[in-house]
């Protein structure tokens, strides 16, 4: 039984580390537009308004039902052939519209259930101090559904994380990238593919101390 | 790390089409001993023959590595402009994209587990065997045209080939001889050649069959032609091969 070449691993973290950044500037940027448009979806549906209640349907059943891969592959190769402006855009910028776009719709319905987890009685309360429907989602509902929602998000925002591995198939060197390009020179696979996991793991638990901080957070203004 | 994260910026905000005197060149950068990174640098065979093409054109080399199945995709969608990962010319391809003229001559070669090569001998004792090959590589299509290729399980690879080969999971692979005998004497993986190559294969640069793609064709052409002749293929084809592989075989 061979021993792990702990020095090659060793000089391999600093150059997985580099890419570190820009997995995370990936994520990060995809979260804030998922969240944005997420949002918006979940709001469509549970107002249920007619015409784009059925659209939101069908964009969350598609997104859902697909792999990302797909989706990503989708995007970056093959809509180019029919909209050729489409050619423009680079790897980095399809990660981040793909990576959006899929998870906006599982987040979409995770918003949708907590917004429709805050209790009827408060519509009602609100509706009956004259609050327009925007006003109650602003003020009572959406604060309340955040809280709720926050945990399944932050799920999610680890997951849109290690989906950021994806990018390299269209042309983007990340964490997963690298490694397989430096192992491909060193056919040590074991040790390149656990640094990356090893790295993956540590981003993913230094966030998981940070949800810890966010729930407390929320969770000050119901704490019992 | 502040560059990379600079230049992901920059990309978003500036898409624009790469300029005329730029050739884009997509690789795997996971092919030793053509295309591979240590500690972060991409290097080997096919990165100094390009860097020797664009120094004879004047055009500038950009290279981008994404995972081989993206590569011809990439190609034809005009996101790359041509691949440098030792593309064999075949009738199939031909009918899509123009290649310039061949400058790797290589044969198909068999791959066993290191103990396995008296047992399987070359290509025709794949019979009843399961046998890997690179997804999208020439290698599947070689194994379907022999004429007991039902009777082998041949199986696709995303990568890693060699590795599994090496574990036990499959009989055998099938990669270029050239590349397999480096991958032999360079990596700790217990592997062995079996048999002769069986096949004569030519690798090329593919690129786009329009007029923009044609003319980027002309000005490789000429610059193998010239590197061919001043020796430089040669000693890069010596530097990562230790044998010179640019020439036919058959002459």
């Amino acid at each position: 039984m061979k021993m792990l070449d702990i020095a090659y691993m060793w000089d391999l973290v600093p150059v997985i580390v580099g890419y570190i950044p820009l997995t995370l500037f990936m994520a990060l940027v995809s979260m804030g537009f998922a969240l944005g448009l997420s949002a918006l979806l979940a709001i469509v549906r549970v107002l249920k308004l007619p015409v784009i209640d059925r659209l939101v349907a069908i964009f969350i059943s598609f997104f859902r039902g697909t792999p990302l891969l797909v989706q990503l592959f989708l995007f970056y190769y093959g809509l180019p052939q029919l909209f050729s402006f489409m050619t423009n855009i680079n790897g980095v910028t399809a990660a981040i519209i793909g990576l959006t776009l899929h998870f906006s719709a599982y987040m979409a319905e995770s918003i949708r259930g907590a917004i429709q987890g805050v209790d009827r009685s408060q519509w009602e309360a609100a509706a009956s101090v004259g609050m327009t429907q925007g006003q109650l989602l602003r003020r009572i509902i959406l604060p309340q559904a955040a809280r709720t929602a926050a945990p399944t998000l932050m799920n999610y925002f680890i997951d849109m994380i290690k989906g950021t591995s994806l990018a390299f198939t269209l042309g983007v060197t990340e964490m997963m990238g690298a490694a397989q390009k430096e192992a491909a020179g060193s056919f040590l696979y074991l040790e390149a593919f656990l640094v990356v996991a090893l790295l993956y793991w540590a981003i993913v638990e230094l966030l998981t101390v940070g949800q810890r901080r966010m729930e407390q957070y929320l969770g000050k203004a119901v704490a019992r | 790390m502040r560059k990379t994260i600079l230049t992901a910026i920059l990309a978003l905000s500036t898409a624009l089409p790469a300029a005329a005197d730029t050739i884009r060149v997509g690789m795997s950068g996971g092919y030793f001993p053509f295309t591979f990174t240590k500690s972060d640098e991409l290097q080997g065979f096919e990165v100094d023959f390009m860097n020797a093409i664009g120094a004879e054109t004047g055009d500038e080399i950009e290279f981008v590595t994404m995972s081989f199945s993206g590569l011809i995709g990439a190609l034809e969608s005009g996101r790359i402009d041509t691949v440098a990962n030792q593309i064999t010319v075949t009738p199939e391809r031909e009918a899509k994209f123009v290649f310039s003229q061949p400058y790797v001559y290589d044969g198909a070669q068999v791959v066993v587990k290191a103990g396995n090569e008296t047992e399987i001998s070359g290509p025709e004792s794949l019979k009843g065997r399961s046998v890997a090959v690179n997804l999208g590589s020439n290698y599947e299509e070689l194994l379907q045209n022999l004429p007991y290729a039902d009777e082998i399980d041949i199986r696709t690879y995303e990568s890693n080939i060699a590795q599994d080969t090496a574990l036990g999971r499959v009989d055998a692979f099938v990669m270029d001889r050239v590349s397999s005998a480096q991958l032999i004497k360079e990596s700790p993986l217990p592997l062995a050649l079996a048999g002769a190559p069986f096949d004569e294969i030519r690798n090329a640069l593919p690129f786009r069959n329009d007029e923009e793609g044609k003319a980027m064709r002309d000005r490789v052409n000429a610059a193998i032609a010239t590197l061919s002749e001043n020796g430089k293929l040669t000693e890069i084809s010596e530097k990562w091969l230790d044998v010179d592989v640019t020439k036919p075989l058959a002459e």
